[in-house]
């Protein structure tokens, strides 16, 4: 029986990896589902309720700061839900209310089908929590970190140690389990405390910020562990910065800023909506104008936006403004074509200027 | 569940988390937490004593040996809940990470009470070997002591887990030590009876909570129980219900904004 859902999960990988293409990505994502998939990693996510997470006009204040001002949100059963926003846009502070480690100022919260500030309790149960601080237990090391935490949720011994010992082979961490914490780099760290937020089972993961300061070979495994988990029905809730990571993991996000949703959708599509498949960027030149271009560029044009000393035109259909600007004879000297990309979206809905 | 098991069980959670951490370092621990008392009970107790004939009809170091192990006990258990609180709540993110799982604050406090009693007993109970060596040690009383130890890991963690949660830098601490901790050490009747002293300085250490874990030391150290012990016990009992609450709402409030 679970071999065969196993095998049904594998076949499906194709058609659930966000981005799909990256041929390393793909591979190293096969070989953990196989991994977590023997291991059961997650407890399956039959009986959780088809909306896991609702936000309804939730608001955050801490003072007179209003963090938060009243979003709302539906996360759903088996799906990556992604936060994106610049610092201070009100991300944290969203997902700390989500997972019931901040009071929620106003509006409704439900998670799996249980109001946020009342059922804190059974909520955490069910929740994983990776923080954005790598608050691992200096003092511990990384199977004691595992152990002892499997304790706050009063899971029997036997039963953690060889589930620690899964996880910590699952995070690459194997013949660590006796290290010190405080050898540790920042990237097993990092893997430590997702491999402690996944010993209880969790049927939703909550990542803030998940591979922020980590190095890329770091972020691939991280990603690979989110794909993976998501592939075992974990529904994955996430905040980050970084688009691509966004566009590779999320299956859905919305765009936060000033304590706002600006912006909800899955990514492809949302990209589409706001900026067009491609971008033009023009490195202006002496001599060179910006509404030259625009002209040119004609109904192809969906957006265009000014930073610096670059013009960058959207398009909807690859290749038209080229066109365009072939049939008036106009060459800029320095041009960039590339398709758009979620950083585009990013920037348009927020601007571009620095936040700190 | 019933709530009182689960309680428990987050409590006895919390209290391994602190035990598992303790093991690694238990021997310098002991040594640190040690020393101090030990230097006491040498250079006051053995070099003073010499010149201090008899106190309350027993020598000068039989005078100071029970009462130093009630010194001994509440700074084990004040500078441990002081500065591993400090660290857990501003470095270390233990606490944070508590709060991810289904822990709450009334239940990570309560863990530390456990903690710290489990210390006050087992700091209390190394000096207990020494002075039983020295033979200071002359009634059965004695098996009794783990009580008010039990008492101070509550009444003397209580604060400290306060002071940890509102000190904004290490030096605040210190604070609390060098003001508060270190004069009760000096005048809760350790190196002196506090009978021969005017009233009002009476009256004020009477209600200094070490003062009554020394008297109580002594008594059981010494085999001189008497019903008057009892009050003893109600102070002790008493400090510890009023100050038992005092840190959940500080500490929450660092917890969880």
């Amino acid at each position: 029986m679970r071999s065969r859902r196993v095998r049904e999960r594998l076949f499906r990988i194709k058609e659930f990896a966000p981005g799909g293409g990256n041929g390393y990505i793909e591979s190293r994502r096969k070989e953990l589902v196989s991994v977590a998939s023997d291991f059961g990693l997650a407890r399956g996510a039959q009986d959780l309720p088809r909306e896991v997470i609702v936000a309804r006009g939730l608001e955050k204040t801490y003072g007179d700061v209003h963090a938060v001002r009243g979003v709302d949100f539906t996360i759903r059963r088996g799906e990556c839900f992604a936060f994106l926003g610049p610092n201070g846009a009100g991300k944290s502070s969203t997902i700390r209310m989500l997972s019931c480690l901040s009071p929620v100022s106003g509006g409704q919260l439900t998670v799996l089908s249980l109001a946020a500030d009342i059922g804190e309790r059974r909520i955490k149960e069910r929740l994983g929590i990776v923080s954005q601080d790598d608050n691992v237990d200096p003092d511990l090391s990384l199977m004691e970190n595992l152990l002892v935490y499997a304790r706050y949720f009063g899971m029997p011994a036997a039963e953690a140690v060889r589930h620690a010992e899964q996880l910590l082979t699952f995070m690459q961490l194997e013949g660590r389990s006796k290290a010190a914490v405080r050898e540790l780099s920042g990237g097993m760290r990092r893997r430590l405390v997702i491999a402690r937020a996944l010993m209880h089972r969790p049927d939703i993961l909550v990542l803030d910020e998940p591979t922020t300061g980590l190095d890329p070979q770091a972020r691939l495994l991280v990603w690979g562990a989110v794909g993976q988990l998501k592939l075992q029905g974990v529904t994955i809730v996430l905040t980050t910065h970084y688009m691509d990571e966004a566009e590779r993991l999320a299956d859905r996000l919305v765009v936060m800023d000033h304590g706002r949703i600006l912006q909800e959708d899955a990514p492809r599509p949302l990209i589409e909506r706001t900026v067009g498949r491609e971008a033009v960027e023009i490195w202006q030149q002496p001599g060179e104008d910006d509404q030259t271009f625009i002209a040119a560029a004609g109904d192809g044009l969906i957006l265009s936006d000014r930073h610096g000393d670059t013009l960058v035109l959207y398009s909807a259909e690859p290749g038209r403004i080229g066109q365009a600007f072939a049939v008036r004879g106009l060459a800029p000297s320095r041009m960039l074509v590339r398709p758009t990309n979620l950083e585009d979206v990013f920037l348009t809905l927020t601007g571009r200027d620095l936040r700190e | 569940m019933n709530d009182t098991a689960r309680l428990l069980r987050a409590g006895a959670a919390v209290w391994w988390r602190d035990f598992v951490a303790w093991r690694k370092f238990w021997r310098s621990s002991i040594l640190l937490n040690f020393g101090e008392p030990l230097t006491n009970l040498l250079a006051l107790g053995v070099g003073l004593g010499a010149y201090v004939a008899v106190m309350q009809g027993v020598s000068f170091l039989q005078f100071i040996a029970p009462g130093l192990l009630a010194v001994t006990a509440m700074n084990a258990v004040t500078f441990d809940a002081g500065f591993e609180t400090y660290d857990k709540l501003n470095s270390s993110g233990v606490y944070a990470a508590m709060l991810t799982s289904p822990l709450t604050v009334p239940e990570i406090v309560l863990g530390e009470y456990l903690w710290e009693a489990t210390r006050a007993i087992l700091y209390g109970a190394v000096f207990f070997l020494v002075i039983l060596a020295f033979g200071l040690v002359h009634s059965w009383w004695s098996l009794l002591l783990p009580v008010p130890l039990v008492l101070f890991g509550v009444l003397f963690t209580a604060p400290a887990l306060y002071v940890a949660a509102v000190a904004r830098t290490h030096e605040q601490l210190f604070y609390y030590f060098s003001l508060v901790i270190t004069p009760m050490f000096m005048f809760s009747g350790v190196f002196f009876p506090v009978t021969h002293l005017p009233w009002i300085v009476q009256d004020i250490i009477y209600i200094l909570p070490l003062y009554h874990g020394v008297v109580l030391a002594r008594a059981m150290v010494l085999g001189q129980m008497g019903p008057g012990v009892l009050w003893q016990f109600v102070w002790l009992i008493g400090y510890a219900a009023l100050l038992a609450y005092l840190p959940v709402r500080a500490l929450a409030r660092r917890l969880t904004t």
